[in-house]
This record gives structure tokens, C-alpha cells and sequence, in this order.
């Protein structure tokens, strides 16, 4: 078994500077009259950020605060690709048969995610407890670059079980939004020894298949081709659909099709221009976000666990590319949407981008758990984490329809 | 009227240094995975090596110097709806009788600089047809200023063009592009015709945005040749993997523009990709790269400013992509190039466009025709406007 390294963060104050002496350069551009948000990043959004970034945000101090997160790293072969390093948050709870959680973050996210989650999945009363496992993943955080083609969802999947079964855990169960939503798609499918349940905050589903589930199909193609006429759709599932379309097709896209075609030429900037990354950012921190109260220190720790990654700004683009390319074979999004015979607990959010209707996803594995919130986006385990446990707690606890899916591992 | 101004770029020393602080200051990419060629972006070692010639070889002063020598002039312009516009554009005329104006437009990521091969071509010598030739820097582009309200199209565009030539006493003109594919400057001179056909009198383009026809028992769907079915497979495929930035543009230009004015290395590699991508093996020296790249990045409004085009093109309900492919009854030329593939379509679609004076075919070029084959491109025009040209006398001196 590899070598668990307990891990410190300290850039090196070589980085700082440079940071700063990049920061007093920058060159801002222009804004239209009243362009508001809807042209991206709002310069005086942008230019307060920036002049805070030089003149009153301590990296080190968010260091330390990061630094309270309890962090290890090891390294991981994953076939193909030799070793990673990869690191990764680990709380243990003093419950000997605490559930092992995976929690996956995505773009642009990070491990820092999970801080809210462990305060409140310690267990004790009659509440299930959690081993707590954050990774940064590979080209993400302070975990290792990816150096050779074709490291898609799969690969992530495989990095993430073998992590798991590296610290000891032969099955646990897996929380996660954006990427990690999509990782743990891939688990369920092909390490479902080990990846025993899954919960995810971003719903995606395909249209049901007629073959597969006759009475869904026809049920849900009747109230999409009256939803012009009829209120078939609830509001949220409404508003929900709208939101996604407008994010993967509509005004949201831009992103994604970028990093998806050529990763390495948006890279260029990411990692040259501190404000460049900070816009490219930022503009998704608020627009997937529901009103959630942004310090500034907040939104520059977010950025300077890119700006300040192992593997760089530029890296974690990849992953769009390498997905999209893994989209014609084995991760196609038609196989990682397809059922998969384990408990799945789901979490409605009013603003996350990507959310599909219910019964949609109804195909997706054996739901056991649903939530709907009137408050929370795309970082529910940054803004609704009592949501967030509280559905793992549900669907994991004594009583919940998921108890005891882990081997041995009860919770308490 | 507003007055003419004699001009001559200038970009001021502060600047220069700056960029060379920045430059040396440059992070790169911690790597690029493994034999990506050109799939991921603009590999590493290229983009390295042309920002090290960038600080140690290459010399604005120099090229400035160079650029100076063609006649460049400003005049203010007034689009309906905005502030007073400084354009900046190459005027050269020719001294031979029967010369046609004719009015240059660049597209992104181009610049008037793409008509400095065709000035000489284009003066009438040795008895071929002569052009008065107006090259603007459109605004937000090279050293016209900046837009500073919302919704500038092209409309817009094709009010300063045609404004721009009235104000030279130009009252009858020839249009012609020097960019072609899903380029702006194309679809300008479409929107010039379209609006302005007393004065636009007959249009050349090599960009093929045009509908499929309706296909009936007089107008017969004809089998495609090989290389049109080549080039409509390289469009989809440029479709799927080479629309990232235009995808970006459309929709969040201001979030990418904080990256293209604060990184020198990033905006090079931004412009660059797109520069192999859409030319014909184009051998770019190095200095030909930087100097396209610097036009955007000493550019009057920043390097920021030029790609929001694609945002108010995009949302623009009257004059966007779709009706750019309306038919405008004003004679067109058409060059078509193996390597322009965005939104390329078969010949038999180009009738859509407007009554077809003449539609060449040639071997090799690409996007960017007048500076990878300028004796094409001028051919074509000497040719259409000259005697027993499809488009001779249109234009009313």
C-alpha cells in the first residue's frame, strides 16, 4: 500500500511575490456603458477584487485556515498513466465504523468544498457518523498533472476508487456536484463493488428510453409536448430546464466549449494574467450561485487554489476536453446516465445549471432519497451543506432506506 | 465635414516597456500533455519560443517604421446612436484615369493590414484596372477608437463604411473584403449592399455564408463536387472543435477580454492558433505573427474590445447570421479558397447571395486570402471591375 504523507500547504513565498509583482501590471479592459453583467465579469467587480487581491488579502493567513483542513497526500497509479500524487482531505471520526464518504468536487471548485460537510457528519446523538474523504483532483488543487492524452471520467473514477481503497476503504459511498456528480456516474458503473451509494446535487438525466422504462417514456413525452399548452412541468422543473439550456447551449456555453476544444489556449491566459483567471472564475462564482454572501477573501481563496495549483490554472481545463472526447466510447454520457443498481440520493437545488426533471431521473439507479430546496446552486456543499448532510444522514442512518449499504460500517 | 488628419502609428515608449516587463514576467502552462500537437491549442514550445523572440528579436520601431510608409489618415465618424468615432484608415489612390474606389474590410482576428499586399496590385499599372483603395481599422480594431455603448452590429459597421467613403467623396463604390470566412468583414459589405445600394455598387467576398437553395425541377440538386464535400466535412468539423471562441465572444466577451488585455502571451496565443488554423500552410514568420498580435495588442481600444462583435452580432435581432444569407441585388463576386472552411457552403448555394458576377475556384488559401495569395485576390478584382469584367461600369466615376 502507498505511503500516506500528512500534507501543509506553503507556497513558496517566491509565488507570492511574483503574484503581486504580475497583480501591480495589470492592464484592465474596458467596459461598455452600463453593460451590467451580462456581457461577463462586471470591471468594477473585477477591479475591486484585484485592488483588494494586492493590497489587503493574506494568502497566508487563508493558508493556515486551509491548513486546519486535516490534508495528506499519496500517490495513486492509474493505468496508463503512471503514478499521481494525489492529495486529498481526510477526516477520520472517532466512530470506528463511520461510513467512508467520497466527496468529489468539480470546476471551478476544489476540495475546499467539503469544509462545511465535516463539521457536521462527525455523527453522535442518533446521527451516523462519516470517514471524510476530499480529494484535489488530478490537475486540480495540489494533486499531480496529468501529462498524456485521453485521462477522461473514467480515469478520474479509477483514481478516485483506488484513493479510497488506498486509505483502507473497500466500499463507501460517494457525494458530489459538477465534475464530481459526473465521476461518481462512473463509479456507480464500474467500481460498484466498492462504490456502494451515491448522492449528487446536480441532476443530470437523459429523456427515459422507451425501451428501457416504456411507461416513463411515454408518460414524460406527453407532458413535454404539452408543456406549451399545459403547466405539465412544475415550476422548478420548468425554470430548472430553461436554466439548463440556457447554460449548455444559450449564454452560458462559452466556457465549455472552449475548454472543451482547446484547453491549452485559454491555458495561456489562465495562467499568465492573475485577473484573467480571477474573471474567468468569479463570473461563475456569482452566476451558479444563489445570492450566497461572497467575501472577498472567499472568492480569492477559491481563485488561488488555481492560481497557486500544482499542476496550474491551465490544467483543469482538461478535463473538459478529455470528457468530451471520452464522450464517443466508454463515457459517453448516454452510458454514465444509464441505470445503475445502487442506492441514489438526489438533491434539488433552485440554481444550480443543470438540473433535470425528476422523473427523468428516476432512471438513473435506485432513488431512495430526494430533496428539494427553496435556496442553494451549483455549490450546494458550500451553500446548503445542512442540506447536504442531512440527506446523506437520511439516506444513511438508522431507518434510512441505505442503512448499513457499506459493509460493516453502520455509522455508529 | 469633418477633417481628414494625416496619421501615423506611434505607439508610445511606456507601453513598449511595459509589455516587456509583462513579458518577462510571463508564467506559462506547468506543461501539455504528451504528443497534443495543435489538438489541445497552441503547443507549449511555440508559444514559448515566439514570446522569447518577442522581448530579444522582435522590433516594433521597425515595423512601425514600415507600416508608416503606406498612407494612413483619420477622420471622426458619426454612427446614428453613438459618440463620434476616430477612424483610422489606409487611403491610397491611384493616379491612373477610371480608378474605382473600393473599400476594404478586415475581419477578426485581421486588421487593415491585411490589404498592405494588395496596395501594390491594385494602383492600375500596365493597364489593368486602377482602385482608390480605403482600408479602415474598424472600431475597436487597430487605431480606431473605441465603442462605448452597447449594440454596435453591423449595421453599424457597414453606417461607418459607408460614411467613411462619402466623407473621401467617394459617392459610388466597389466593396471587397479582405477576410473572408465567418468574418465580419464579409458579412459588413453584405449589410453595406443591402443598405447602402446607391452607393455600394458591386461587392467581392470569399466567404460563403449563404442558405441552400430551394431545390425544384428548374433548380435541380446537384451531386457536390469532391472538394466541396471536403470542405463542407472540414466545416463541421470546425464546428465541433474549432468554435471555442466564437462560443466565448457570442456570450462573455468582458470575461475574456480581462485575459486577452492582461496577458501578452495570452492574447498570442489566441490570435495565433486561429492563424494556423484557418491559412493554407501559411509559412508565418515570426515577425508576421507578432506584428498581427501587436496591431491588437498596441490597439487604440485594447485587445479586449475587438471580440465583442461576436456578442452584439450574435444579439442582434435584425442584422446577425441568419440574415446576412438574404439575397442583395447588388453584383458579387465570389473567390472561393480550399482552406476557408467556417461556414463554408457549395457553390450552388452562393446564388442565394445575390446575381454572381463571377464564383473562381483556386488551389490554394485560405481565411486569410489577401495576405496568403494578394495576387488572387486582386486578380479577381482587377478583373471584375476592369474591361469585359462581370461588374465593368457599375461604379459611376
Amino acid at each position: 500500500m502507498s505511503q500516506v504523507t500528512p500534507f501543509t500547504i506553503d507556497i513558496e513565498q517566491s509565488k507570492l511575490h511574483r503574484l503581486h509583482q504580475k497583480l501591480d501590471l495589470t492592464d484592465f479592459p474596458p467596459e461598455l456603458d452600463q453593460a451590467g453583467s451580462a456581457y461577463g465579469a462586471p470591471l468594477s467587480d473585477v477591479t475591486r477584487l484585484a485592488k483588494y487581491w494586492k493590497h489587503g488579502f493574506d494568502w497566508r493567513t487563508q493558508e493556515a485556515k486551509l491548513n486546519e483542513l486535516p490534508q495528506f497526500t499519496t500517490n495513486i497509479t492509474v493505468d496508463g498513466f503512471g503514478e499521481l500524487n494525489i492529495h486529498f482531505v481526510h477526516q477520520r471520526s472517532h466512530v470506528a465504523n463511520a461510513i467512508p464518504l467520497l466527496f468529489i468536487h468539480g470546476w471551478p471548485g476544489s476540495f475546499i468544498e467539503v469544509t462545511n460537510l465535516l463539521p457536521l457528519l462527525k455523527g453522535g446523538q442518533d446521527e451516523p457518523a462519516f470517514h471524510v474523504v476530499a480529494p484535489s483532483l488530478p490537475n486540480f488543487g495540489f494533486s499531480s498533472r496529468v501529462s498524456k492524452k485521453g485521462f477522461g471520467i473514467s480515469q478520474y473514477a479509477e483514481a478516485c476508487n483506488k484513493l479510497m481503497l488506498a486509505l483502507g476503504y473497500d466500499q463507501y459511498v460517494v457525494q458530489g456536484g459538477d465534475w464530481g456528480s459526473i465521476i461518481l456516474r462512473a463509479l456507480g458503473h464500474y467500481h460498484s463493488d466498492h462504490a456502494r451509494a451515491l448522492h449528487t446535487n446536480m441532476v443530470l438525466a437523459g429523456f427515459p428510453k422507451p425501451l428501457n422504462a416504456p411507461f416513463r417514456f411515454i408518460y414524460s413525452l406527453a407532458r413535454h409536448a404539452l408543456s406549451g399548452f399545459l403547466p405539465t412541468y412544475t415550476t422548478s422543473e420548468s425554470e430548472s430546464l430553461a436554466r439548463a439550456i440556457d447554460w449548455r447551449f444559450g449564454s452560458g456555453r462559452g466556457y465549455f466549449a472552449q475548454m472543451a476544444t482547446k484547453p491549452q489556449t485559454i491555458g495561456y491566459s489562465l495562467a499568465d494574467s492573475p485577473v484573467g483567471l480571477l474573471a474567468w472564475i468569479y463570473e461563475k462564482l456569482m452566476g451558479w450561485t444563489d445570492d450566497y454572501p461572497w467575501s472577498d477573501d472567499e472568492i480569492l481563496t477559491w481563485v488561488s487554489i488555481y492560481y497557486f495549483s500544482t499542476a496550474g490554472p491551465s490544467a483543469a481545463s482538461f478535463i473538459y476536453f478529455e470528457s468530451e472526447a471520452s464522450n464517443r466510447d466508454r463515457d459517453s454520457t448516454d452510458k454514465l446516465q444509464a441505470y445503475v443498481d445502487l442506492p441514489i440520493g438526489l438533491a434539488y437545488f433552485p440554481k444550480e445549471i443543470a438540473n433535470m426533471p425528476r422523473m427523468w431521473a428516476e432512471g438513473l439507479g435506485k432513488v431512495i432519497h430526494v430533496s428539494e430546496s427553496s435556496k442553494g446552486g451549483h455549490f450546494a456543499a458550500l451553500e446548503r451543506p445542512d442540506v447536504i448532510s442531512d440527506d446523506l444522514k437520511t439516506m444513511f442512518g438508522k431507518g434510512g432506506k441505505a442503512f448499513g449499504v457499506v459493509d460493516g460500517k453502520s455509522g455508529y | 465635414m469633418a477633417s481628414i488628419r494625416p496619421f501615423k502609428i506611434d505607439v508610445p515608449d511606456a507601453s513598449l516597456a511595459k509589455l516587456k516587463q509583462k513579458l518577462e514576467l510571463t508564467r506559462f502552462p506547468e506543461g501539455e500533455v504528451e504528443d497534443a500537437g495543435w489538438d489541445y491549442g497552441a503547443p507549449l514550445q511555440v508559444i514559448k519560443d515566439l514570446t522569447k523572440y518577442w522581448v530579444e528579436e522582435y522590433d516594433w520601431r521597425a515595423v512601425e517604421k514600415k507600416l508608416n510608409a503606406i498612407p494612413q489618415f483619420k477622420i471622426e465618424i458619426k454612427v446614428e446612436g453613438f459618440d463620434l468615432i476616430d477612424i483610422h484608415f489606409v487611403h491610397q489612390k491611384s493616379d491612373v484615369k477610371g480608378a474605382i474606389p473600393l473599400l476594404f474590410l478586415h475581419g477578426w482576428p485581421g486588421s487593415f493590414l491585411e490589404v498592405t499586399r494588395l496596395l501594390p496590385l491594385l494602383r492600375g499599372e500596365n493597364g489593368k484596372q486602377a482602385f482608390h483603395v480605403v482600408a479602415p481599422s474598424l472600431p475597436n480594431y487597430g487605431f480606431s477608437g473605441r465603442v462605448t455603448k452597447k449594440g454596435f452590429g453591423l449595421r453599424q459597421y457597414a453606417e461607418m463604411g459607408n460614411k467613411l467613403m462619402l466623407a473621401l467623396g467617394y459617392n459610388q463604390y466597389g466593396t471587397a473584403i479582405v477576410t473572408q470566412g465567418g468574418d465580419w468583414g464579409a458579412l459588413i459589405v453584405r449589410v453595406i449592399g443591402t443598405l447602402y445600394p446607391q452607393h455600394n455598387k458591386a461587392s467581392h467576398i470569399n466567404m460563403g455564408l449563404a442558405k441552400e437553395p430551394k431545390w425544384d425541377s428548374e433548380n435541380p440538386k446537384p451531386e457536390y463536387t469532391k472538394r466541396e464535400l471536403r470542405i463542407m466535412k472540414e466545416a463541421e468539423i470546425w464546428q465541433e472543435n474549432g468554435n471555442g471562441y466564437f462560443a466565448i465572444q457570442s456570450t462573455k466577451p468582458a470575461t475574456l477580454a480581462f485575459s486577452l488585455a492582461d496577458s501578452p502571451t495570452g492574447l498570442l496565443a489566441w490570435i495565433y492558433e486561429k492563424l494556423v488554423a484557418w491559412t493554407d500552410e501559411y509559412p508565418w514568420t515570426p515577425d508576421e505573427i507578432l506584428t498581427w498580435i501587436s496591431i491588437y495588442y498596441h490597439s487604440t481600444a485594447g485587445p479586449g474590445a475587438s471580440i465583442y462583435t461576436y456578442y452584439e452580432v450574435h444579439h442582434d435581432p435584425k442584422f446577425n447570421l441568419l440574415s446576412v444569407r438574404e439575397y442583395v441585388d447588388v453584383p458579387l463576386g465570389f473567390a472561393d479558397f480550399p482552406k476557408e472552411v467556417a461556414m463554408a457552403v457549395p457553390e450552388s448555394w452562393r446564388k442565394t447571395l445575390g446575381p454572381i458576377v463571377e464564383d473562381v475556384k483556386f488551389e490554394r488559401g485560405g481565411h486569410f486570402a489577401a495576405w496568403e495569395r494578394p495576387e488572387d485576390i486582386a486578380g479577381c478584382l482587377v478583373r471584375i471591375f476592369g474591361k469585359g469584367g462581370g461588374a465593368e461600369g457599375v461604379v459611376k466615376l
